[in-house]
């Protein structure tokens, strides 16, 4: 479980996480959605440790994360794809992908060739330009090479922020589409990050609003997909 | 033409020096953000190193080897004892504007070079050395026909770009060099990947630190070994990364070997005073033209 306890973010004297606690269940979705700024990419860049937190604590399988680089989040098995297509575009899509396992070369050689071939069948739009820089790729297939580099590390739990913004409605369905099969087929444990309410809790176990830095609604997808005064409240719709 | 082609050869082994001199500080550059005005301060350390080993009679392939060695560890020490506890403290506000904080770690190498410089001083007497060559530093005929090279020149010519071409596929086609291309052209993605950067980081300076030595050792049959001897060096490679672009490898290396050529043309055509007169023409010429180097493709450093 990824459990998250009384945690408070400033920036300087500004607070974008005022007090936050939820957790997020093993093998299940879990969506944080809310209106733009309310902190969502501030809690998920937090959990991957590229922000200390003021106070409060982030635990993933009872081992705590606060204090630890992002580097040793990730081979803890807790990856982050950040918003806005995070890919390297100097670099080619393999290189992209490759760069997501370079840290299990050593202790698991062959199940990094074998992770990396898997991406390409889950995403076949990139297997066709490997070697092409990832410049040359739409926002969509951008996307789709920044999960494919999380997922190459192996993740037990991926955390995603906004993977459908920007992106055409057939491409976010299948995006979507994938991650839902991930965590049903092989248990990988969700965080996804939205904007938009009505795909996340669609595919969602559990939602969690947040506005202003604060949770005001931490329940079962379903039920916060039926509240309609809520996120008319909320979100404005 | 004799002449012509002693020129050539002159400029092309000099060429190659300034190219590692330059491929030392892309380095750095690219891994760090800064310029290391230490790093020939580095290779002068370890050029006295190698010469206290020579005079001990010890075979200068031994000392060669120390002296990459040292250049290299001075170079991880310097990121470690130095850079990294700069880039931690964040406390005072003047010093924590973004401009400082980039400005901060290049003070502190031009620092490490006097402090590199004083050491030598003291340790060594600040005497000046002469420094043996490998092979001989005498023009070389075959048959009876003087060649317009030397065996040192074929020797520097060759060593550099063997070198050259150990690092490119070093960078190319290993995985440690996908981490430092990673880690130079996104810190974060890197990081978010796995990549442990400031190890990486730490390596740029190692392998920086090395080539560098090894430039000095290249120049040190010239210039003799002092405190001071390796500062024109310094100068000429940074001039070259200016002028081929810091970001890109090989535009450095090409802004090197373009260096090199003209000051042995200036040298042997015209008068070795007007040789900076040339170098100071070519910068004010790409800094006016092309102000982020010959090279260069789109804008600058991807932070
Ligand atoms: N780097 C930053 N510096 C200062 N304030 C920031 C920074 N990043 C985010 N904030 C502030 O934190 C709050 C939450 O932002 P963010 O986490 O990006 O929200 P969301 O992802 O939900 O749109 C906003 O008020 C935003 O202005
Ligand atoms: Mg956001």
């Amino acid at each position: 479980m990824l459990k998250i306890e009384n945690l408070t973010v400033n920036f300087d004297a500004n607070s974008a996480l005022d007090n936050v606690s939820f957790s997020a269940e093993v093998g299940k979705i879990t969506t944080v959605i809310g209106a733009n700024g309310a902190g969502k990419s501030t809690l998920l860049r937090t959990i991957s440790g590229l922000k200390a937190p003021k106070s409060g604590s982030i635990t993933w399988r009872d081992s705590e994360l606060v204090g630890m680089r992002p580097e040793a989040i990730v081979r803890a098995g807790v990856a982050l794809v950040p918003e806005g297509h995070a890919v390297i575009p100097e670099l080619t899509i393999d290189e992209n992908i490759r760069m997501g396992a370079l840290f299990r070369l050593r202790k698991a050689k062959s199940d990094v060739t074998t992770a990396i071939a898997e991406m390409y069948e889950l995403f076949p739009q990139l297997a066709d330009r490997r070697k092409a820089p990832s410049s040359t790729l739409s926002g969509g297939e951008r996307q789709m090479l920044a999960i494919a580099r999380a997922l190459v590390s192996r993740p037990e739990i991926l955390l995603l922020d906004e993977p459908s913004l920007g992106l055409a409605p057939l491409i976010v369905k299948q995006i979507i589409g994938i991650i839902e099969e991930l965590c049903r087929k092989s248990g990988l444990t969700v965080l996804l990050v939205e904007q938009n309410a009505n795909t996340a809790l669609d595919v969602a176990d559990h939602g969690v609003l947040l506005a202003l830095g604060k949770v005001v609604a931490d329940r079962p997808a379903k039920d916060l997909r039926a509240d309609v005064s809520l996120r008319e409240a909320y979100l404005g719709y | 033409m004799q002449t012509f082609l002693t020129a050539l050869f002159t400029g092309t082994s000099h060429g190659a020096i300034y190219a590692l001199v330059a491929l030392g500080l892309v380095l750095v550059w690219r891994g760090a953000g800064l310029i290391n005005f230490a790093q020939m301060g580095q290779a002068m350390f370890s050029a006295y190193i190698a010469s206290t080993i020579i005079n001990h009679h010890i075979n200068y392939w031994w000392a060669f080897i120390v002296a990459i060695i040292a250049g290299g560890a001075l170079g991880g020490a310097i990121d470690v004892l130095v850079i990294r506890p700069l880039k931690k403290k964040s406390g005072s506000s003047i010093l924590s504007s973004p401009s400082m904080r980039d400005a901060i770690p290049v003070i502190a190498s031009l620092g490490i070079l006097g402090i590199l410089q004083s050491a030598a001083g003291m340790i060594w007497a600040g005497e000046e050395r002469g420094f043996p060559a490998p092979v001989s530093t005498l023009g070389l005929s075959i048959g009876k026909r003087a060649m317009p090279f030397t065996r040192f020149d074929i020797f520097v010519i060759v060593l550099i770009w063997l070198i050259l071409i150990a690092t490119t596929l070093l960078l190319n086609k290993t995985s440690v060099g996908l981490a430092m291309r990673a880690s130079a052209l996104n810190m974060e993605v890197a990081r978010l990947s796995g990549i442990r950067t400031r190890s990486i980081r730490t390596l740029g300076w190692i392998l920086s630190g090395s080539l560098a030595s090894v430039a000095g050792l290249m120049v040190a049959p010239a210039t003799n070994v002092s405190p001071n001897s390796l500062d024109l060096l310094m100068i000429i490679g940074f001039t070259a990364c200016v002028i081929g672009g810091l970001n890109s490898l090989w535009g450095s290396v090409t802004g090197a070997f373009i260096l090199g050529l003209t000051i042995s043309f200036i040298n042997i055509y015209d008068a070795p005073g007007d040789v900076f007169l040339g170098i100071f023409a070519i910068l004010i010429a790409v800094m006016i033209f092309r102000p982020s180097g010959l090279f260069a493709k789109g804008k600058a450093r991807n932070v």
